[in-house]
């Protein structure tokens, strides 16, 4: 328990620095190296203190710049396909030409959404803080998103 | 199709369906912009022939070096590419100060946030002790005391942290690069104002939240 209200405030300030990074882009589209910093600064203190970050959120982190992907401003969504068979949607960074490939298949379910349930069976017998500052991160990234172009990365 | 059409707001019957905002024009400009910057192919900058007349030609059999277990990971940038990109610099076209102050209203929830309220009656010591782990970008930032006497009196907002100094954007549209070393640093929130030692506080943004704070030694100023 003691661990969980420590973790609060280092999920509370990702949280803020992932807002941040998405507020100077609606600003200012352009300033790409602003938003990145904040990306990276949040991607170094989940390193140094072993914070776990829900998948929606990683995947719109470049992988080897650290900027914000937000399709249309700074980053590309394709369809590509494979053989025919399988399509991905491939997201490409504009500014280190870094890709990221998801594939497409509605059945599929991430690990996060299915013990999500487990975890709110837990959060009855004991309640644990640690969900509810990425619930918040998750709704933060859906109102600063709204303006721009939705993509679905799983469907 | 007409381009008044294309150009139409979008009806507020249609907003909530869609889930996507008209914006104002003066932003909708900048977005296309920047889209079209991104999205336009770029002429490839070195051709056939300069290459040609760079590189000697080698006429001997070499076999194709296997590259693939390379691109596969996904590696970061190292140090040499990170400058030559200028990953972190921001351009002066883009340091302007309205541009930054949503950021500081941003900020200011957080903090409130972050505090619990912040009322006249809790506990500084308490708000002190959360502030220490908190982030500052966003913050309006103002120099107090410095040994350097021409760095007293600045204001602004706090735009990057470093390890050894701060990067704050004044209301005059400028960037000031303003070292921690040998100066206090003075922050407001809804009347609480906080004082900042730089001596104590050279680390990188990152490495604050890890790191323990020890009471070590007196700082005169």
């Amino acid at each position: 328990m003691a661990q969980n209200v420590k973790d609060k405030e280092a999920y509370q300030r990702l949280n803020y620095l992932y807002q941040a990074a998405h507020c100077v882009l609606t600003q200012n589209p352009e300033n790409v190296e602003l938003a990145r910093f904040y990306c990276f600064t949040q991607k170094t203190i989940a390193r140094r203190l072993v914070l776990r970050q829900d998948p929606s959120v990683k995947r719109t982190l470049c992988k080897k710049c650290c900027s914000l992907l937000i399709p249309g401003v700074t980053a590309t969504t394709r369809q590509r396909s494979k053989n025919r068979k399988c399509r991905f949607t491939v997201m490409r960074c504009t500014s280190c030409g870094q890709g990221k490939g998801l594939l497409n298949n509605p059945d599929y379910c991430l690990w996060v959404d299915r013990p999500e349930a487990q975890l709110q069976h837990q959060m009855q017998s004991g309640p644990s803080t640690k969900s509810q500052p990425e619930d918040t991160k998750h709704d933060g990234s859906q109102s600063s998103k709204s303006g721009t172009a939705k993509s679905s990365p799983s469907t | 199709m007409d381009e008044s059409v294309v150009q139409a707001r979008i009806p507020q019957a249609l907003v909530s369906v869609l889930g996507v905002e008209s914006k104002p024009t003066l932003k909708a400009e900048a977005f296309t912009e920047a889209f079209l910057k991104n999205g336009l192919q770029r002429t490839p900058k070195c051709d056939l022939k300069s290459m040609l007349s760079h590189k000697a030609v080698v006429l001997d059999f070499t076999r194709p070096k296997k590259e693939k277990k390379n691109c596969k990971k996904a590696k970061g940038l190292n140090a040499h590419q990170k400058r030559a990109m200028k990953v972190f610099e921001i351009k002066p076209e883009h340091q302007r100060y309205e541009l930054f102050l949503p950021l500081h209203q941003l900020w200011r929830q957080y903090i409130v946030d972050l505090c619990g309220g912040l009322k006249p009656t809790s506990n500084p010591n308490v708000v002190q002790q959360k502030l220490l782990k908190a982030d500052f970008h966003g913050a309006v930032i103002t120099v107090v005391r410095s040994k350097c006497p021409s760095y007293v009196g600045t204001t602004g907002i706090l735009v990057q942290e470093f390890k050894h100094v701060f990067k704050i954007i004044t209301k005059q549209d400028k960037i000031k690069v303003i070292p921690k070393r040998n100066s206090v640093f003075a922050i407001e929130i809804n009347g609480f104002i906080s004082h900042i030692y730089g001596n104590k506080f050279e680390h990188r943004a990152s490495e604050r939240s890890a790191k323990k704070f020890k009471v070590r030694g007196t700082i005169d100023l």
